[in-house]
């Protein structure tokens, strides 16, 4: 990963960002209540960085995303770019900062315009952001290259290519601006193993080519290992754990980051561990638990739980929220390299397959 | 032991504009009692195709399906629709991926259940009720009497599928077919799933054959795994032999595309290119574009699935491979 230049600002900066969904009821539209999707979310993100934010269904973790590239109007809570409030900015000036930062979605089939070919639909954002039309093609033509597509390409429509094509199309499109923040909400979650790793490898390849930042949401954690600087695992619309990558995997605090990590299949039947399996669902993100988010399923809770609220405390550069995150052992050490007898077969036998792409 | 599913050269065809596309091409399986069979592959490979037909859900026409499917010695392929209909949802069951849509939204709960019960039971109403409250309380649902006259949209997707699992094991099936069961559903969810899935197999000593794309879900509950790739079975092993072994360059590729969380990786292994559509018309092994170990041989002819060491079957003409 590349390394992180200590600088006075960040290059992005989101403080205290809250946004709630009002639940409209009735034919007059009544509010009847509030969907608190992310309550209270800061965090920064330095040039060159992966932050990842990962967490379940409803967590708030895609909202936040949206928040972040001002696609969803925050409630309150203010979101600096390179050091300018994005509330604080006109169309014009906002249109300017779009091409800083820029979007990969989920899904590749539904964020494709079906009617417009490749070239058509990366050129777009170039002719918004001013390029002349004689330079497009060029730098279309340069992009492909740079997503490991051809030229020809661009003559083609989405229907054309496959999923993970498609997902290359999509990275091309965010990439074509020269973003310097990217915001990859679920890149990779929507394609198959095989093509996730050909995605998965392109995004690290082109961070370091060209010194991008990434806020990389997602759930699969072993995906996250893969790629992040630091994480933020989110729970109900609140990080209640942020740390760098090395100390979250290590030495996770939260019981709700132990259960999440000891919850993934690992693909080696050698190596069944003990689990912590949470009880029941995830809250309505209406009501959300009095005092921590997390209480009606951590099996450590107490009564100091559900009466206040525990802030995200920072101890070393890991903060955690979590009265009793001290006194909570991890469940049994994830399974380390330590004690791992090296498959040197398979280990051979795979470097034909990195041999073959790189 | 004696094979409980045995599936013999299933080829399921479906006519398409450009001629027929066999989706399952000359399968072959056996499942034993209490054992769990993994079928893993990505999107396209014909897992599920090769479920539906076990099941007798592919239409025909359009589709063909050809080959033997003996369940308890009674091929499943020739029994008349009447027969099916008998074996389905009581000895022979089946659980969907995505819950919501196999659950009929006008019914609750427990009618759906009971219907089931019903069906195939002569019993009264109230002792398969109970039945059903009894099969919600073994899926781990709290309050199930309760539940019972919810309706399926009050329920959360990992209670759904609960549900799903109560209705499937209500009238205790031999054998169970689960197709992606966890996919939609987050981590945690999961893991309370397929934990239940384990702990009913223990007690029921239901035989399940398990449909999924995640290798780390196989490795948790699989006792025998079989991959496929483009409609064929290219490696068939236990599991453990499958993970530590594998003879097939597409196993080994897979394996080592899944990021892991106890190996430090600068770069994972991809597989390059990707899964031949209906379309292509791949010579040969279906895998040898994407095969980094191909040889002429590969482009030619197509390897048959053959032993490398007990119950471990690989399609490879390079198996085994050289490695030093």
């Amino acid at each position: 990963m590349s390394a992180v230049e200590p600088s006075v600002r960040p290059l992005l900066r989101v403080d205290a960002l809250v946004k709630h969904f009002a639940i409209r009821r009735g034919v007059f539209g009544r509010t009847s209540g509030r969907v608190h999707a992310v309550d209270g979310v800061s965090f920064d993100v330095e040039a060159g960085e992966t932050l990842a934010l990962v967490g379940e269904s409803g967590c708030g973790k895609s909202t936040t995303g949206r928040l972040v590239l001002r696609l969803l109007e925050p409630t309150s809570g203010t979101v600096e770019f390179e050091g300018r409030n994005l509330a604080s900015l006109d169309e014009t000036a906002l249109r300017d900062l779009r091409g800083a930062m820029s979007v990969i979605f989920q899904d590749p089939y539904a964020s494709l315009n079906p009617r417009m070919t490749v070239g058509q639909t990366l050129e777009e954002p170039l002719a918004l952001h001013g390029l002349a039309q004689g330079r497009r093609r060029e730098r279309v033509r340069e992009i492909l290259k740079l997503v490991g597509l051809a030229p020809e390409h661009a003559r083609r429509y989405p229907h054309e290519f496959s999923g993970g094509q498609r997902q290359r199309v999509g990275i091309a499109r965010a990439l074509a601006v020269e973003p310097r923040l990217v915001v990859c909400d679920e890149p990779v979650s929507a394609l198959d193993v095989s093509i996730q790793a050909q995605v998965v490898n392109l995004l690290r390849d082109l961070q370091s080519r060209l010194g991008l930042a990434y806020i990389f949401i997602a759930h699969d954690l072993a995906v996250v290992k893969f790629l992040a600087t630091r994480v933020a695992v989110m729970y109900l619309g609140q990080i209640v754990e942020f740390a760098g990558k090395e100390a979250l995997f290590a030495a996770p605090r939260h019981p709700y980051t132990h259960a999440l990590l000891s919850a993934i299949p690992i693909p080696d039947p050698a190596r069944h561990r003990g689990r912590v399996i949470l009880e029941g669902d995830i809250p309505d993100p209406a009501a959300p638990p009095s005092g921590c988010r997390f209480r009606t399923r951590c099996p450590h809770a107490r009564a100091l739980c559900s009466q206040e609220t525990p802030p995200l405390a920072a101890d070393d550069g890991h903060a955690v929220a979590c009265h009793f995150w001290r006194e909570i052992a991890p469940p049994a050490p994830l399974p380390g390299t330590a004690h791992t007898p090296r498959n040197a077969r398979l280990e051979a036998l795979q470097a034909a397959f990195r041999a073959s792409s790189a | 032991m004696t094979a409980l599913l045995e599936v013999r050269d299933l080829r399921t065809t479906f006519a398409t504009d450009d001629g027929d596309f066999a989706a399952v091409d000359g399968v072959s399986f056996s499942v034993d009692e209490g054992r769990t069979l993994g079928l893993v592959g990505e999107s396209g490979c014909g897992k599920s195709v090769t479920s539906l037909s076990i099941m007798g859900l592919v239409p025909q026409p359009p589709a063909r399906v050809e080959g033997e499917v003996l369940f308890d010695g009674c091929d499943l392929l020739r029994m008349p629709a009447a027969g099916l209909r008998e074996l389905r949802g009581n000895r022979l069951s089946m659980i969907f991926q995505e819950p919501m849509t196999s659950l009929n939204p006008a019914f609750t709960v427990g009618e759906q259940i009971n219907e089931a019960i019903l069906r195939h039971r002569k019993t009264s109403r109230a002792d398969a009720k109970a039945l059903a409250i009894a099969m919600l309380e073994r899926v781990r649902i709290p309050s199930p009497a309760q539940r019972y006259d919810d309706y399926p949209h009050r329920l959360s997707g990992g209670m759904r599928q609960r549900v799903m699992i109560a209705m499937a094991l209500a009238l205790s099936p031999r054998l169970l077919i689960a197709d992606e069961p966890t996919t939609a559903l987050d981590v945690t969810i999961q893991a309370q799933i397929l934990e239940l899935m384990r702990r009913l197999r223990e007690d029921m000593g239901t035989a399940i054959v398990l449909i999924t794309h995640d290798l780390g879900v196989i490795a948790e509950v699989a006792d025998d795994v079989a991959v496929m790739y483009a409609g064929r079975i290219v490696e068939r092993a236990p599991v453990a032999a499958l993970f530590s072994e594998p003879q097939h360059p597409y196993t080994i590729g897979l394996l080592g595309s899944i990021p892991q969380l106890h190996v430090q990786q600068a770069r994972l292994a991809a597989i390059e290119g990707q899964v031949p559509t209906a379309r292509a018309q791949v010579t040969g092994c279906r895998f040898h574009p994407r095969c980094p170990f191909a040889v002429d041989r590969c482009r030619e002819a197509s390897p048959p699935l053959a032993d490398v060491a007990a119950r471990h079957a690989v399609a490879c003409w390079r198996a085994p491979l050289p490695w030093q």
